[in-house]
């Protein structure tokens, strides 16, 4: 992030509770748990109260909604009403690349990119419009995170995987 | 002669011409509803009128905007919100969509002094850290991208907090960045700068409202909807102007009708139109040199109760006998024509005492045209008439009638059982006497009423019942009683007898508040050196806080914020509608939004131990209402007991007077018994109507009084009250049909009354007895 002079690494679970409602724990650096369910986002952390804001203040976590619920469930139809979808194949490993269709979050999100081999998703990159850009590692990737990380050994981790 | 006759006329004609040139250069028409309501004696009041017309919640508009998808409707709440805010007719517009734009950016750094953070600690190195770290788990967060744009100027989100504190505590849902109803509209709120009740005012804010939407890309699909004090309005002028317009046509051509059949002659219908116009061009042009300013209600009344000169020159065109020239019959009628016109100017005297603006005007423009048309009446009319004409009391319809009439019973204890039916009908009628509630003369539909309603809830719009007053010296004085005041309501929210409230120091702080929060801002070496220790360990860039930095070292050295300064932002525009200066002191006004329990809120307020207190609205203008009444009353019978002097004096004898005023003081009372009787509740117009029922009245039994001995003479009478009657009839029976409660009131009341009046009159006459 411009923000930042290295990259902010968080680790935790990013669970689908069905429906619409998507629950992120965070173990690493505080513990942390954020959870959007109907519509609104919750964050509790540890010795603080919860806080919370409607999910339509934020059309950009909105789209990331749609996106994850989409892509854990299958659903290629609900992924196609919210972006412009590009599959890239090699083999046995693909890249989907989801572009927002809506201009305004696409103001703030470029794209998103996931990364997979067979049935897996492995990585999951988002793009966003100032050139910031967060990277999840999923599954067995997130083992390999090292401990001083660098935006460019994490993209090629990420798309490493491709 | 007849060279002699067109002279006269084309003079007569002329003066008409002049005086219309005269109205039509000078007349200036004003609109304000509230120049017809009463002076103001109470503080209440005085706030009341004031709120009425100029109170924030009164100036305020709702709009939704349906038809489309979200995004097109909410592209449209956009551009129609930044539309208005460049329109100077509108001080405020909001659609949800909050900006930091609400604090100009050079407004930014009293962000310090706005937020109460610093009442509770300081920017000290804790604090700092603590903040840091929080905005770094925001970074990791769902949260991230909304807050990354904030995070160099304000890493302690005070633009946040301030966002919050100032967001309504019940606001609607946001779609698409702007407000949304539960039925999917966009909705926008939209405060006017002209006054609530002033038609003219709003009918162009709402036309420009209109015009900007439709101007608008797209807007072609979508379909707008108005609420709000000034839109309806708006709606009833309108529908009154509408009302009194085809009423007013169908009514003209029944008296052409009318006219044409008693005289059979075009030229007495034109002539005898004359008087009238006179009088009506005269009373114009008094009220022009008398005032700055003449209403419209004055001018649409007015004309209503100048109705009652039309007689003069009925009278005169049924009183030509055979062969007798039209000056020797005016001749034999003006002395009782002269206590016609000398009582009704009279009656429209207690107007005049009511100490009303709207009222004052309208005695001024009928005492004048009554006058104008009496007179022109008897020294012009006769000499432009043609010299012979047709003798009524030859129809032979009218003597059957005339010896029908004569025919009927007439007890001389007739009074008795019409006093008794009164006093019972009085004692038994259901409902209210009087009525108190002035919303109970606005015409509204239900369904424009139930959307205003549904509306006001989803947007958490103020009360307009309500409001909280505060007092003080000076404005600093009002902001510092306000935030006395905070804590005490934000306890009857949260005990649920409030669901919210605005205050101004909400928005601005007293002077004392921000200077004890300015003096806590450290300088920039310490803030400095807390920040650097503070970020000790934190992966922020060293140099991006140099904005946040720059605005504290802003703040610790800005003049305090006024009111004054506050003013060009949009905030400023809010606060000042909640500041007023009036009589050498401020006053705040808060608006509250759903008021369960009003008397805890006051409790409440009065316990606070500041001047302030919960105004209810409908209370003040209830006891201003029944206070004009009693004005009113007052001047009333005042004029009554002048009437009965003068007409006493006219007849020279105390029983014929008796037979005058017997028969008009009953059937008045018989008209406020029956209606009564029908569970109508009589308003200040019913008083007025009453009055105007009771001038005709006289005039009916003055004339069937009068004893001449000579039985075409009587039935050359009956002729004239009967088209007098029958014109009274028509023009105010058609009033009664409409749907706005001020004219049917009018309207019942006269015709109810011209019936009675008419029918006592000739039963309690005392010579038919003798024929």
């Amino acid at each position: 992030m411009r923000v930042l002079d290295k990259p902010l690494v968080v680790s935790g679970e990013l669970g689908w509770l069905g429906g619409d409602k998507l629950e992120r724990r965070v173990e690493k650096p505080a513990k942390e748990v954020s959870t959007i369910a109907d519509g609104e986002v919750t964050q509790e952390r540890e010795g603080k109260k919860p806080r919370s804001f409607s999910l339509n203040r934020a059309p950009q976590l909105k789209v990331l909604l749609d996106s994850f619920v989409a892509l854990l469930a299958g659903d290629p139809s609900r992924l196609s009403q919210s972006f412009d979808v590009t599959l890239g194949r090699d083999a046995d490993r693909w890249a989907l690349t989801l572009t927002p269709r809506d201009a305004r979050v696409a103001k703030q999100i470029a794209r998103i990119q996931v990364y997979g081999s067979g049935t897996v998703a492995r990585c999951m990159r988002m793009d966003e419009a100032d050139g910031d850009m967060s990277i999840d590692l999923l599954g067995e990737l997130a083992g390999s995170m090292p401990a001083a990380p660098t935006r460019e050994g994490l993209i090629a981790q990420c798309g490493g995987a491709m | 002669m007849r060279g002699r006759r067109l002279g006269i006329l084309i003079g007569w004609l002329v003066a008409l011409a002049l005086l219309g040139a005269v109205v039509a250069t000078h007349l200036k028409v004003g609109t304000d509803l509230r120049s017809f309501m009463p002076a103001p004696t109470t503080p209440d009041q005085k706030l009341l009128m004031d709120q009425v017309g100029e109170g924030p919640g009164s100036r305020l508009l709702l709009v939704a905007i349906d038809g489309g998808d979200d995004a097109t409707k909410a592209a449209l709440s956009r551009g129609l919100a930044s539309a208005l805010r460049k329109d100077d007719g509108f001080t405020q517009v909001v659609n949800g969509d909050f900006d930091l734009g609400m604090l100009d950016s050079s407004l930014l750094p009293y962000r310090f002094l706005l937020s109460p953070t610093l009442d509770h600690g300081a920017l000290d190195e804790t604090y700092l850290a603590d903040e840091l770290q929080q905005r770094l788990d925001d970074l990791g967060s769902p949260a991230a991208t909304l807050l990354k744009g904030l995070l160099p100027r304000d890493p302690t989100l005070e633009t946040l907090k301030l966002a919050e504190r100032w967001t309504p505590a019940r606001s609607p849902e946001v779609r698409e960045g702007v407000w949304f109803s539960s039925k999917g509209e966009a909705l926008l709120l939209a405060q006017t700068r002209g006054a609530g009740f002033d038609p003219g005012a709003q009918e162009a804010a709402i036309g420009r409202l209109r015009a900007a939407f439709a101007a608008l890309p797209g807007s072609g699909g979508s379909h707008l909807t108005i609420s709000g004090p000034g839109y309806f309005t708006v709606l009833v002028n309108a529908q009154t102007r509408d009302q009194a317009d085809w009423i007013g046509r169908i009514s003209t051509i029944g008296f052409i009708v009318l006219m044409l059949v008693a005289y059979r002659s075009i030229g007495a219908l034109l002539l005898g139109a004359l008087p009238v116009a006179t009088g009506a061009l005269v009373g114009i042009v008094a009220l022009t040199l008398s005032f700055p300013e003449v209403h419209g209600i004055t001018l649409a009344f007015g004309f209503t109760l100048l109705g009652v000169a039309q007689e003069y020159p009925i009278r005169l065109l049924s009183h030509r006998r055979a062969g007798e020239s039209a000056v020797a019959a005016v001749r034999g009628l003006w002395p009782l024509l002269l206590t016609a016109i000398a009582s009704a100017c009279i009656a429209y005297l207690a107007f005049y005492a009511s100490g009303v603006g709207g009222l004052k005007q309208l005695a001024v423009f009928t005492i004048a045209g009554l006058l104008a048309a009496g007179f022109s009446t008897r020294y012009m009319l006769p000499y432009v008439l043609p010299e012979h004409a047709r003798d009524v009391s030859g129809m032979p319809w009218l003597a059957s009638f005339r010896d029908w009439l004569d025919a009927l019973p007439r007890p001389r204890w007739l009074p008795l059982p019409i006093v008794a039916a009164v006093l019972a009908m009085l004692f038994f009628a259901p409902g209210p006497f009087w009525q108190n509630d002035l919303s109970a003369l606005t015409p509204l539909p239900r369904d424009l009423l139930m959307r205003d309603a549904q509306l006001r809830g989803e947007l958490g719009a103020p009360d307009v019942r309500y409001l909280l007053v505060v007092q003080a010296p000076d404005a600093d004085g009002v902001l510092r009683a306000s935030a006395a005041l905070e804590p005490r309501l934000r306890e009857q929210v949260a005990a649920k007898h409030l669901d919210g409230f605005e205050l101004a120091s909400i928005y601005l702080p007293d002077l004392a508040t921000q200077r004890a929060r300015q003096a806590k801002l450290p300088d920039r070496a310490t803030l400095d050196a807390s920040l650097g220790a503070a970020l000790d360990g934190m992966p922020f860039r060293k140099d991006l806080f140099a904005p946040f930095e720059d605005d504290v070292e802003t703040a610790r050295h800005a003049a305090l914020l006024t009111p004054a300064m506050f003013a060009r932002s949009p905030l400023g525009q809010r606060i000042a509608s909640m500041l007023a200066h009036r009589d050498g002191h401020w006053v705040g006004l808060s608006t509250l939004s759903g008021v369960h329990d009003a008397s805890a809120v006051a409790a409440a307020v009065a316990s606070a131990g500041v001047d302030a207190r919960l105004l209810d609205l409908k209370d003040a203008s209830e006891s201003l209402v029944a206070a004009y009444r009693t004005r009113i009353l007052h001047a009333v019978l005042a004029a009554t007991a002048l009437l009965f002097l003068t007409i006493t004096l006219a007849l020279r004898s105390v029983r014929r007077a008796w037979h005058v005023l017997a028969p008009m003081t009953l059937a008045t009372f018989l008209v406020l018994a029956v209606e009564r009787m029908l569970g109508i509740p009589i308003s200040l117009f019913h008083l007025v109507a009453l009055i105007l029922a009771a001038g005709l009245g006289l005039h009916y039994a003055l004339f069937f009084e009068r004893d001449t001995g000579d039985p075409a003479e009587q039935r050359r009478t009956l002729h004239a009250t009967v088209v007098c009657v029958i014109a009274a009839l028509l023009v105010f029976g058609m009033l009664a049909w409409s749907s706005i409660p001020v004219l049917r009131a009018i309207g019942l009341t006269v015709a109810l009354g011209v019936g009675f009046h008419f029918c006592l009159s000739i039963l309690m006459a005392p010579h038919a007895r003798k024929d």
